[in-house]
């Protein structure tokens, strides 16, 4: 008994003399992370989560074999080596829900700053959240233009948008008509010139059937068919009618991840042949539609902003794809690039602003750049605007198009668009189902 | 004179019912001041919400007996008439409340009156369809943002009580509570309504209700709006409270359901029913959500057991946990629970 007192007193007496020592080791820095992981998106969640979590363990631990600044220390530097938190929370793509976590994770939970959500819809109430509260979020993985127009002065952005993602398709067919594709003539700008638009209805499916109408008008295309759809909707054969009714050279997707697969199903059941097929992201590029359409997917072109091939050009990303695979499965998708990316950005932003307070880390945001070779994605890096329409907006950004192919028994996304980064010959025409 | 003796006449409900839904009011009113997590908070603020859902529910799905699945309609046309009125016109949400109100009271007119020609399922199922046509309607309108929806401009000076504005969530709570007390006392005053009576003879039996000279289908539309209306103020709340709106988010049908889903767990055709049912469904989709989602791992269990138990409730007591108590007490009682 007496021995335990000792102990006791000692133990205390080591505490008091050493404070430092006890406070760096309990120092965190608590991140509020919001992702649909359950509901309709639950899959893209998961792939959120992984990348999320990905940059939190390169942060919080050196990494010699990693060419990032933020595998070289332990934690954050400029902070006293303080550790990443994530505080994770589930919106199941209820913007309600989202602000209500926010507010939790502002108020209860004391977070530093947000990082989410995925959906438009939610991102733009939890940053309505953040702005009453002057709590700073980083949006990662949000394609609205919408949100970077309402003049936040705590949110940034440091995905590209809706509306660089849809102009790279109309300078992809462009180049595809004046022979720029790798392994591919010039096409006859007449076989491409009819296109047809489907896109689910929520806020980011219109915003991109708009901007696909703008850009076709801007580029001389003929839009014969633009139609929302619910993304719900268990059976899609008359959206497809109407599709192949417009016999368009091209047809153009904006679709989540079950949508996207039924879609394609019913493409495929109605022996649709047009010259390209291509979904803007999200239900395109996650993991389940090559998983569940295996070849119908070969020639589907996507937009995104990571395909394993960027490790062919870039080494970090190989270094970090890597380890996402050996600690998933699989390879990173756009999904898990981009949330990577944002908590990357959040670690960088911390360093800048040695400190967190929230003012601290405004101006830390308005004033960074973070170099394109530090990253896994293959933008030119990361800067905010802090003037103009976009304010907010990560003006280094850039979107890549992708074409599932067939490797030996593998489908991979090869990188067919910006031009000079194409990793193999395009395949062209979409050799159909 | 009748209707405000009517509305505070608490005298048919036994003591305790009246000590129990006293101290029950009395920890609402005290709620922001004890210890609470924001998140509490929020969860307080979803239950008055819905209770007041219910509690409109309640006179045409309880005391009618008209299972309508489509209020999510005229909550989106309260959250829109407010949002709109406040981006485009600077209106405050005092104003834009009572006109997006009769905006949909209005509507309810004229959607009651042919479908209440319709009788039980095919009721339901035309309520479903209007409701879904109109947020169709909404995704492709310009006007009021389309499917991107409306995103209400936050105001320079907070607090900002015409415009419903502020950064905490106490102010909404007891601008909610007093809506929750004026819900309670209009709803005891329409059950010992002529209106009231009319439609409880009409759930029962409406043949006999016609032939006693119920004007059965007038009483329905009537009821209708009373619905109507309640649904629509928590509408225009909605919008201030979440600062952006889209059809997606406030005329879904899951919201239709959910609403319809809470006064029938806790016992439709009861003044307390849609209450109880909104303090239970709420704080267990809340609370489960956080404990056993994303955090734990487990994200998608929450979800499994909120079925679970409104299944289970379903199938034990079909008229709800009102129900449950009223048939323990017909037990004690040694007769039949009252219907």
């Amino acid at each position: 008994m007496r021995k335990l007192a000792w102990l006791t007193a000692a133990a205390l007496l080591a505490a008091l003399l050493i404070p430092g020592l006890a406070l760096a080791e309990d120092k965190e820095i608590k991140i509020g992370v919001i992702y649909p992981l359950t509901g309709g998106a639950a899959a893209e969640g998961r792939e959120l989560r992984a990348g999320a979590e990905l940059a939190q363990e390169i942060a919080n631990s050196a990494m010699a074999d990693i060419d990032m600044a933020m595998a070289k220390n332990a934690g954050i530097k400029a902070l006293g080596g303080a550790k990443i938190t994530l505080i994770l929370k589930d919106h199941q793509g209820n913007p309600q829900l989202g602000a209500d976590l926010a507010k939790k994770l502002i108020e209860d939970d004391k977070v530093v700053g947000i990082l989410g959500c995925y959906h438009s819809s939610v991102t733009k109430t939890v940053a309505a959240v953040c702005e009453r509260f002057g709590v700073p979020m980083i949006n990662d993985s949000s394609t609205s233009p919408a949100l970077t127009k309402a003049g936040f002065k705590w949110f940034w952005r440091t995905t590209p948008h809706d509306d660089q993602f849809t102009k790279d398709l109309f300078e992809f067919l462009k180049g595809l008509s004046e022979g720029k594709a790798k392994g591919v003539k010039a096409v006859p700008m007449a076989d491409l010139k009819t296109l047809a638009a489907a896109c689910e209805k929520t806020e980011w499916g219109t915003n991109v059937s708009a901007t696909i109408k703008r850009y076709a008008d801007e580029y001389k295309f003929d839009l014969a068919s633009n139609l929302l759809y619910a993304a719900k909707s268990p059976d899609l054969s008359a959206e497809v009618q109407s599709l192949l009714a417009a016999k368009p050279g091209a047809m153009l997707f904006a679709s989540y991840t079950s949508d996207a697969i039924l879609m394609m199903k019913t493409l495929q059941s109605m022996k649709a042949a047009p010259k390209i097929l291509w979904g803007q992201d999200a239900g395109f590029e996650a993991p389940e539609f090559v998983g569940t359409l295996g070849d119908a997917s070969v020639g589907v072109l996507t937009r995104t902003v990571f395909t394993p091939q960027v490790a062919q050009v870039k080494k970090v990303s190989g270094q970090v794809n890597n380890l996402y695979k050996e600690k998933v499965g699989h390879d990173l998708s756009g999904a898990s690039a981009r949330a990577f990316t944002g908590l990357q950005a959040w670690v960088y932003v911390l360093e800048k602003a040695a400190s967190t307070k929230p003012e601290d880390i405004q101006k830390a945001c308005n004033s960074i750049t973070i170099p394109g070779e530090e990253l896994v994605v293959p933008w030119n890096g990361i800067k905010f605007a802090t003037q103009g329409e976009d304010i907010g907006q990560n003006v280094l950004g850039m979107g890549m198009i992708g074409q599932y192919q067939k490797k030996g028994d593998k489908i991979t996304l090869e990188i067919a668009y910006p031009f000079d980064l194409a990793t193999t010959n395009l395949v062209y025409p979409f050799p159909g189902f | 004179m009748e209707a405000i003796k009517n509305a505070l006449d608490f005298s048919d409900f036994p003591r305790l019912d009246l000590s129990l839904a006293g101290a029950v009011f009395a920890f609402l009113l005290l709620f922001p001041a004890l210890p609470h997590s924001s998140f509490a908070m929020a969860t307080m603020i979803q239950f008055l919400m819905f209770s007041l859902y219910g509690m409109g529910w309640n006179t045409i799905g309880g005391y009618a007996g008209q299972v309508d699945l489509g209020k999510a309609q005229y909550n989106g046309i309260g959250a829109y008439t407010t949002a709109v009125m406040m981006v485009r016109w600077d209106v405050p949400f005092w104003v834009s409340m009572p006109v997006g109100m009769a905006l949909a009271v209005g509507w309810s007119f004229l959607i009651g009156y042919p479908l209440f020609r319709l009788k039980g399922h095919y009721f339901s199922i035309a309520t479903i369809a209007t409701s879904l046509v109109l947020k169709d309607l909404f995704e492709v309108w310009d006007f009021v943002g389309a499917a991107t929806g409306l995103q209400i401009p936050i105001r320079s000076k907070l607090p900002d009580f015409l415009y419903l504005q502020f950064r905490h969530d106490y102010y909404y709570y007891y601008i909610l509570l007093a809506l929750f007390v004026v819900g309670i006392l209009y709803l005891n005053a329409f059950r010992h309504s002529r209106l009231g009576f009319q439609l409880r003879a009409i759930k029962d039996n409406e043949d006999v209700a016609k032939s006693l000279g119920i004007d059965a289908h007038w009483c329905k539309i009537k009821a209708y709006a009373v619905a109507t209306a309640f649904v629509a103020v928590v509408g225009s709340f909605h919008a201030c409270y979440n600062f952006n709106i889209e059809p997606e988010d406030v005329m879904s049908l899951d919201l239709s359901v959910l609403i319809a889903m809470m006064a029938l767990l806790g016992g439709a055709g009861s003044l307390w029913g849609p209450i109880i049912g909104a303090a239970i469904l709420v704080p267990l989709k809340s609370y489960m959500g956080d404990w056993l989602g994303a955090a734990s791992g487990l994200e998608g269990l929450n979800l499994i057991i909120y079925g679970g138990i409104i299944m289970l409730i379903a199938a034990v007591q079909p008229r709800g946990v009102w129900g449950m108590v009223e048939a323990v007490r017909a037990r004690r009682r040694g007769g039949y629970a009252a219907s």
